[in-house]
């Protein structure tokens, strides 16, 4: 990134101006949030609480390991068990921007909670500029309502501080590596999280599916990486589609969904190729896929869209 | 050097504002509607892209017609950017028979100014519905593609240069050399 260390010193140096008092950072536990965290925290020490929302939507073992992250920093933090919420907000919505604002607005109403409880005056958020651009405002469209952004109401009783924002996700990487923050590789994690995997209306059980095969997509493209069978992804994951098909399963007739496959590369997020996976890596996943998950899915398809015209995710 | 980034409410206006502080020049992302006082100290200016048909949504695009009629300094238009000048100078637009969104190969036939030292032939990001259909009095098509005739453009006794297409993006080839070669257009033009 072009001036990092400056940027990093500005930072530290603005937020130690404009948080005089105590300060919640939304935290999810990917490096922009971290990062953020990171920046705050040597502000202004002990008077920043981090506060992670287990919304019921994360992907399998998230919180534990981002409880193990936000430990080894050293800053304080708390984990709040909010899926019920999540879950009684998104009942009976099936529109992306509608299920997106539910749960920006959700998000917003756990932090205030949350400051209110620790006395806080300011909100940071580790808002990056793909945020608010694809948010829309005035004179943009709006491609999809980031939750740390469309869900803001305009009532926020607490200052907002988002010092990222004009930063992309290449150069906030640039600053974990030297903050040492440790999700600095991980790929990006959507806010409304897996909600926007599993289209349509959001169910419990359909969130367990879509978890599942996000971890089998995650473990098998790590797996073929590491063994040098192909690149690490800007972004991997499985979705879950609403329609069923047809298949064969041990001579039985089956009727079940399907997983799509979804990989690319980019280097900001604004534009996107859908990764050359090999296809001996995709065959695993979708063999893995439709064994260990047989009684849900029996159908897997990969996306072969780049961005535009498509989007990363599918929601 | 002072080059402003108007902004049309694209995408990618803010990744224009990038690729050129990372260029080190002093620039700020202008909106649309400022009065051309807020941009008179500019070297030079980049028209961003935008939601807004520029053929039937014009009104959406602020006071751009008025830049272009009082800069004395280049001017580099970005797909709806680029519409906008060869509308404001005479030519016509309209739908394009193929839409371009992602990958699109060009054909560049001028090396001279924008396109100097770059190959003949490279692959660029688009995103566009509508294109250039007749290229205005006075200007020139200097790159074109298999489905969209008119990919760059420039004006014979002006320094003013348009592409459909995003050289602003990481996945266009020579982006950054297209903004360069407009850079050094601004530098000599300046000495």
């Amino acid at each position: 990134m072009l001036g990092a260390e400056d940027f990093i010193e500005d930072t530290v140096r603005t937020a130690a101006e404009k948080i005089p008092g105590k300060a919640v950072i939304a935290c999810s536990g990917g490096v922009d949030s971290m990062v953020a965290a990171a920046l705050v925290s040597k502000a202004i020490g002990d008077r920043l609480l981090a506060v992670y929302v287990d919304n019921g939507l994360m992907r399998k073992g998230e919180t534990e390991e981002v409880r193990g992250m936000l430990s080894d920093m050293g800053i304080n933090y708390r984990i709040v068990d909010a899926g019920g919420e999540f879950f009684s907000a998104l009942k009976g919505l099936t529109d992306p921007e509608e299920k997106r604002k539910a749960i920006g607005e959700k998000f917003i109403r756990v932090f205030e909670r949350e400051a209110k409880e620790f006395g806080a005056e300011t909100l940071v958020q580790g808002t990056i500029a793909p945020d608010w651009i694809e948010s829309g405002d005035g004179v943009r469209d709006t491609i999809k309502s980031h939750h740390n952004v469309g869900g803001l109401p305009k009532d926020l009783g607490m200052s907002l501080y988002e010092p990222l924002r004009d930063l992309y996700k290449d150069e906030v990487r640039d600053l974990a590596r030297m903050l040492g923050v440790k999700s600095s590789e991980r790929q990006p994690f959507p806010g409304p999280a897996l909600a926007v995997r599993c289209l349509g209306e959001v169910t419990s059980e359909d969130i367990e599916i879509v978890r599942e095969a996000c971890f089998i997509v995650e473990d098998e493209i790590m797996t073929a990486s590491v063994s040098g069978k192909m690149e690490m992804p800007w972004q991997y994951f499985a979705v879950l589609l609403p329609s069923k098909s047809v298949g064969v399963q041990g001579d039985r007739r089956a009727y079940g969904r399907t997983i799509a496959i979804r990989a690319v590369s980019s280097v900001d997020g604004m534009t996107a190729t859908y990764s050359r996976i090999p296809l001996e890596v995709l065959d695993s996943i979708s063999t893995r896929i439709t064994n260990t998950m047989k009684s849900s899915v029996n159908r897997v398809v990969y996306d072969i869209t780049n961005k535009p015209p498509a989007t990363i995710e599918w929601e | 050097m002072k080059v402003y980034v108007i902004d049309n409410g694209g995408q990618w206006t803010h990744r224009e504002w990038r690729v050129l502080r990372y260029l080190k020049v002093d620039t700020k992302i202008v909106p649309n509607t400022a009065p051309f006082d807020d941009i008179a100290d500019a070297d030079g200016i980049v028209l961003s892209g935008g939601a807004p048909s520029v053929a039937t949504d014009g009104g959406r695009l602020g006071r751009c017609g008025e830049y272009l009629d009082r800069a004395d300094f280049p001017v580099l238009g970005i797909c709806a950017g680029m519409q906008l000048i060869c509308e404001h100078f005479g030519g016509e637009l309209g739908p394009g028979g193929v839409p371009e969104f992602g990958g699109v190969t060009i054909d560049v036939r001028s090396h001279d100014d924008i396109f100097r030292g770059l190959p003949d032939r490279f692959k660029v990001w688009a995103s566009h519905n509508d294109e250039v259909k007749t290229v205005p009095d006075g200007f020139e098509t200097i790159a074109s593609s298999e489905t969209c005739p008119n990919e760059a453009v420039r004006c014979a006794d002006r320094p003013i240069y348009g592409v459909q297409f995003h050289p602003e993006v990481e996945d266009s080839e020579y982006g950054v050399e297209i903004f360069r070669n407009f850079l050094n257009i601004i530098g000599e033009k300046k000495c």
